[in-house]
């Protein structure tokens, strides 16, 4: 209830409150981090169309690349691609001006960079902690006891869905699946996955991110990748010859 | 009686039916040849549409109206309501036809049982979202949803709330002091994010978050900046886009609808006036594919509020204390009288403003000539030097609104149609996308909603186009269908002359040398005023200077409001003045005599082309208030010399008389002087001025508030307010002069 | 359109002879069924009538002369999208003063016309009509709908402006 009430803090009338708890149920959307996962903009101090942004040298470098890519006529394709630019060089979340950037370079109206920003729920478009831990809780991952995974987060971090460390340096989300169902559980950490995970692997994960460390991705049961923990249970012969099982007389 | 009715009931039932086939008929024949056409099949009803045509429109062809939302004809399709599906035999789902174009021996279904649960289905997930509003709704009696829920919808609902999450709530977004949101009720239909896009051209509305969490809004709070942004009132099917200064005052069906014309500009745009006991509670556009297709500008269709504030109501004298007291008809007319008659006809003139209609113009130039005066003039001035105002072809908008389409270049000349008139520049964008028309621009560099090429603010851009000097030139000379669009704001000017003279030579010059059609017309001229052309028609002519020059003891100003004139031109001048609101005019007037504005009067207008159009008598004139042909029939009287018409029908023969065009309504004479004028013109070298060619509005906020009804009106003012708060720098336009 | 059927008319051996095949109320209006085939059998002709029956209307003479009746089809409700009430010709006359009452605040008038919109089925009914009950009228043309191509395509034309970034 607390963090129903946490994350209502920002959302005005209180019918609409209402409406906002239950349709989080069933928008994923609603549950990245953050906190106002409306589709309206509301200035901020550190989120209005006056903050400043303007895309590094190296990256302007990039966007003649990205621009490469599409024929002319049509630069307005990359959009994308330069919003995650923007993003990326942003410490991982979007603001007002970096859209607006984003429409001046392309030469197309805002609203249509807003538009695009706002249908991607990777794009983030309020303040975000520098690590943004989505945990997976999809069917898979929860049979695999995500939610353990989940409360060792939201234990070590004091935080709940949806919400960023005081420090600013971890914002929680829920995702859905994100496609590592043989490695469940699972959390992404900005753009590395941690695999096979369990709550002290997780714990250990956090404490080397707030230590200034990198934790390697990957699994943690000490598997490569999504091959059997303990062995191949199948496929572990040499491959029979030709002719196998074929009738003698033939 | 009822045998009567029985009559008229004849060819009822079939002339629906022979109406729509000749209606498909002649709409095809127009430019196509008919073997091209191919036949389909509505509900067993053989059909013949052009090849390309969608469903939706090949059922309409045969009479059939299919339910939509989302698709508009004025809009690009987008198919995203799904309101339109119908069965077509052997496609295995119903199909949505606004989207799918006709193919051959197709044989639609508008009405089988599948269409009919597919349109049903539609509905349900409709009205899952839909709040139960209709009674709070101002929407409710000309909503399509609540129409459409009764005639296709299901009679129950299979949504259960199982969550008691409540229907979808979406926060209510401020778009300004005109349109009233209640987002709860948005469908999705998106007609007003892509008439905001390819009619306004604004790209403010849009989409953000999808799915369930979709809305329609702007995304950062800001006002919907356009001149036409009224416009998504009516395309709204549902109530989530409302008229603010119309919100909970009446329901339609208690309104009275009389057609009028619109004259806040010069364009004449068709409306429908809603007036409830003698009070108007709302201005629709009327389709006119002529002239405003189905849309109104913000002014026409908000400022009506305007008619009901600062009225003159009551005949006024100035007392000797100096302050306007109000009086009876007969004082005024004999302080009038009184003063009348110790003036000679050369010391009296006359002015006309930018509202008044041809009625009252035709009998304000009789009257003054009965006594004795040539000198009525219009405020709005018009070169004179040449054939100048003797020529029709001089000022009007020769090649009529509708041929903006037909064009492939428009050079606009020292105006700034965006705020001048705002449906004349929808239609240039429309041929813009549609057409693939180019615009350029002399004058200052404006955002015209579109892209176009500025060639700059000097005069002499026009002579270096006409002696191809100038690298544009080229342009000209390769267009097909040009047109020069010359704006009256730029007559004004001290070299007025000269650019009528050089637009004129201009436009000749293209006409016979670029190889256009034989019955193409390059030159038009944009008014500002809906009095003009009739105005000018009759015999007005420019003359403020003329009144400063010989300061008239009486001056007679006809709703002349725009401060060309004041107390200072001429002390001892005993100004007349009538017209229908206490403005600029009444201030310095020492009789006021109250006339009716333009929704009170059945009075004639003749737009920038040079049609005719009536405006329709709708409340009466508040207190004393009289239609102005009859103030001034009565102000003969009372001069001993009546006016020979006494009734409206009478003064409209008169008015046949002075100029056959005042009524011929709804037609263009198309005048085809010019030639004639070029080679007068040649006779006269007027200097051209140094100084840039400047439009009369430059920004939104300079559009609300231009006439004396626009300056009364409290919406007008506070959308300049609202205006002034966002305080937007005026975008500037990616133009380049080397396109 | 509905010369078109008058000149079948003068075909008829039988003269001007008119057909009805169902009766419709003051307003033209018949079942709310909009989608029904339109062709049924005549189930009676009645002769045309032109001679006048201003004496015997019952109108009080005020309300009749100087009239000006305004015959035309009326236009869309810019607010929908349906056209089905812009079938038919109807009837205006000149508009007249209106006012609140000052007792209860409805609005009033003093002109019983301003109430009666007969609808015809067409343009040459409505003369009759007024010419019969001696109306002066004026026959505003009815105006052609220019109906565009429109394709779902040029949304998405790699070449020309009609391409659409909206939805």
């Amino acid at each position: 209830m607390l963090r129903v009430i946490k994350t209502l803090k920002n959302i005005k009338p209180i019918a609409s409150n209402l409406t906002a708890i239950t349709s989080s149920f069933h928008t994923s959307s609603k549950r990245l981090g953050g906190g106002d996962a409306e589709f309206m903009h509301r200035d901020t101090p550190d989120n209005n169309p006056n903050t400043p942004f303007d895309f590094t040298k190296e990256n302007y470098a990039r966007i003649e690349a990205i621009k490469g890519l599409y024929p002319e006529g049509h630069k307005q394709a990359a959009v994308i691609p330069m919003l995650d630019l923007a993003q990326r060089q942003n410490g991982g979340w979007l603001p007002l001006s970096a859209m607006n950037k984003v429409a001046e370079l392309l030469n197309m109206p805002k609203m249509r960079v807003y538009e695009v920003a706002t249908f991607y729920t990777m794009f983030i478009r309020y303040p975000i902690g520098k690590y943004h831990i989505q945990i997976c809780t999809t069917t898979p991952c929860m049979l695999r006891d995500s939610d353990s995974i989940l409360h060792a987060i939201e234990k070590k971090l004091g935080i709940h869905v949806g919400e960023t460390t005081k420090d600013k340096l971890f914002t929680l989300s829920e995702v859905e699946c994100l496609g590592a169902c043989v490695n469940a559980p699972m959390v992404q950490i900005n753009d590395d996955y941690y695999e096979d995970l369990t709550p002290k692997d997780m714990d250990q994960i956090l404490d080397d991110l707030k230590a200034g460390k990198k934790p390697a991705p990957g699994p943690r049961s000490g598997r490569f990748a999504s091959e059997p923990l303990r062995g191949l249970t199948s496929l572990n012969e040499p491959p029979k010859g030709p002719g196998f099982g074929v009738r003698s007389d033939l | 009686m009822n045998k009567l009715i029985i009559n008229s009931s004849k060819k009822l039932l079939s002339s629906s039916l022979n109406k729509n086939i000749l209606k498909s008929q002649t709409a095809l024949l127009s430019n196509v040849v008919p073997d091209n056409r191919i036949e389909v099949f509505v509900d067993d009803k053989p059909v013949l549409v052009q090849p390309g045509v969608t469903v939706l429109q090949a059922c309409a062809e045969a009479g059939v109206e299919i339910p939509r939302f989302c698709y508009h004809e004025r809009l690009a399709i987008a198919g995203n309501c799904r309101m339109c599906l119908v069965e077509i035999e052997r496609t295995p789902k119903p199909v949505a036809s606004c989207a799918m174009p006709v193919m051959k021996g197709m044989k639609i279904k508008t009405d089988s049982p599948v269409t009919r649960k597919a349109r049903e289905g539609v509905m349900e997930f409709m009205l899952v979202n839909h709040p139960l509003d209709c009674p709070v709704c101002d929407q409710g009696g000309e909503c399509d949803l609540q129409d459409q829920a009764m005639a296709f919808g299901s009679d129950r609902s299979r949504f259960t709330d199982n969550l008691f999450s409540g229907k979808r709530a979406t926060e209510d977004k401020n778009l300004g002091p005109l349109v009233k949101t209640s987002m709860n009720r948005c469908i999705h239909c998106t007609r007003c994010v892509r008439f905001a896009s390819e009619v306004a051209g604004v790209d403010d509305l849009g989409t953000t978050g999808r799915g369930n969490d979709m809305q329609i809004g702007t995304y950062v709070e800001k006002l919907l900046a356009s001149e036409v942004s009224g416009n998504v009132i009516d395309l709204c099917p549902v109530g989530a886009l409302t008229s603010k200064p119309y919100a909970f005052t009446a329901r339609p069906w208690e309104l009275r609808k009389i057609s009028s014309i619109d004259v806040l500009d010069a364009l004449g745009s068709n409306i429908v006036v809603q007036h409830r006991a003698g009070d108007v509670m709302r201005i629709l556009p009327r389709l006119n594919e002529d002239i405003n297709e189905e849309w109104l500008d913000d002014k026409a269709r908000f400022s009506y509020d305007g008619l009901r504030r600062q009225r003159l109501v009551t005949p006024m004298v100035r007392g000797h204390d100096g302050l306007l007291k109000p009086c009876e008809w007969d004082d005024a007319f004999y302080a009038i009288a009184d003063k009348l008659s110790r003036a000679s006809g050369s010391q009296i003139a006359a002015l006309a403003g930018g509202l008044a209609d041809a009625e009252s113009l035709v009998a304000l130039k009789d009257l003054m000539n009965r006594l004795g005066s040539e000198n009525v003039f219009v405020e709005e001035s018009f070169p004179g030097q040449a054939s100048g105002t003797d020529l029709r072809s001089n000022y009007v908008a020769n090649s009529g609104i509708t041929n903006l389409e037909q064009a492939d270049l428009v050079l606009l000349v020292g105006t700034n149609p965006r705020y001048e008139a705002p449906l004349y520049n929808t239609r240039i964008r429309k041929s813009l996308v549609h057409n693939e028309l180019k615009v350029a621009l002399i004058g200052s560099q404006v955002n015209l909603s579109y892209e176009y090429d500025y060639l700059g603010d000097s005069a002499q851009i026009l002579e270096d186009l006409l002696n191809g000097k100038h690298e544009y030139s080229k342009f000209l000379a390769k267009a097909k269908k040009p047109l020069i669009v010359l704006g009256s704001a730029a007559l004004q000017r001290k070299d007025g002359d000269a650019l009528l003279n050089l637009a004129t030579r201009l436009s000749e010059k293209l006409r016979t040398q670029n190889g256009c059609p034989n019955d193409w017309r390059v030159f038009n001229v944009l008014h500002r005023w809906a009095s003009q052309v009739a105005a000018l028609d009759i015999g007005y002519r420019s003359g403020i200077e003329q009144i400063k020059a010989q300061k008239p003891k009486i001056l007679y100003l006809l709703g002349a409001d725009e401060d060309l004139v004041s107390r200072v031109d001429g002390d001892d001048t005993f100004i007349i003045y009538q017209g229908h609101h206490g403005d600029r005019g009444a201030e310095i007037a020492d009789v006021v005599l109250p006339g009716a504005a333009y929704t009170e009067k059945s009075a004639t207008y003749v737009n920038t082309e040079g049609r005719a159009q009536q405006a329709s008598f709708v409340v009466a004139p508040p207190g004393k208030a009289k239609e102005d042909w009859q103030i001034l029939r009565a102000l003969s009287d009372v001069l001993g010399n009546p006016l020979p018409y006494d009734d409206l029908d009478a003064l409209r023969k008169r008015m046949g008389e002075v100029s056959p065009t005042l009524t011929s309504y709804d037609k263009i004479e198309s005048a085809s002087f010019l030639p004639l004028s070029v080679s007068l013109s040649q006779k006269v070298k007027p200097a051209l001025s140094k100084e840039p060619i400047r439009a009369w509005q430059t920004e939104l906020g300079d559009f609300y508030m231009t006439n004396p009804i626009s300056r009364a009106s409290l919406t007008m003012a506070r959308c300049v307010q609202s205006f002034k708060k966002t305080n937007e720098p005026v975008k500037q336009t990616q133009a380049n002069a080397n396109p | 359109m509905s010369l078109l059927v008058r000149n079948f008319s003068k075909l008829n051996p039988l003269g001007s002879i008119r057909s009805y095949s169902e009766v419709v109320n003051v307003f033209g209006r018949r079942s709310v069924d909009t989608q029904a085939a339109d062709e049924k059998k005549t189930i009676a002709t009645i002769p045309e009538n032109t001679e006048s029956v201003k004496e015997v209307s019952g109108h009080p003479e005020v309300h009749l002369t100087g009239r000006l009746a305004k015959i035309y089809v009326p236009p869309k409700n810019s607010m929908q999208s349906g056209t089905f009430g812009t079938r038919r010709w109807r009837i205006d006359f000149d508009n007249r003063d209106r006012w609140e009452n000052p007792l209860m605040g409805w609005g009033s008038s003093g002109d019983p016309l301003s109430s009666l919109q007969p609808e015809f089925g067409s343009k040459e009914d409505a003369i009759v009509y007024c010419q019969r009950m001696g109306f002066r009228y004026v026959v505003e043309e009815e105006r052609e709908i220019k109906r565009r191509i429109k394709s779902y395509g040029a949304n998405y034309s790699w070449n020309k402006r009609t391409r659409v970034s909206t939805k």
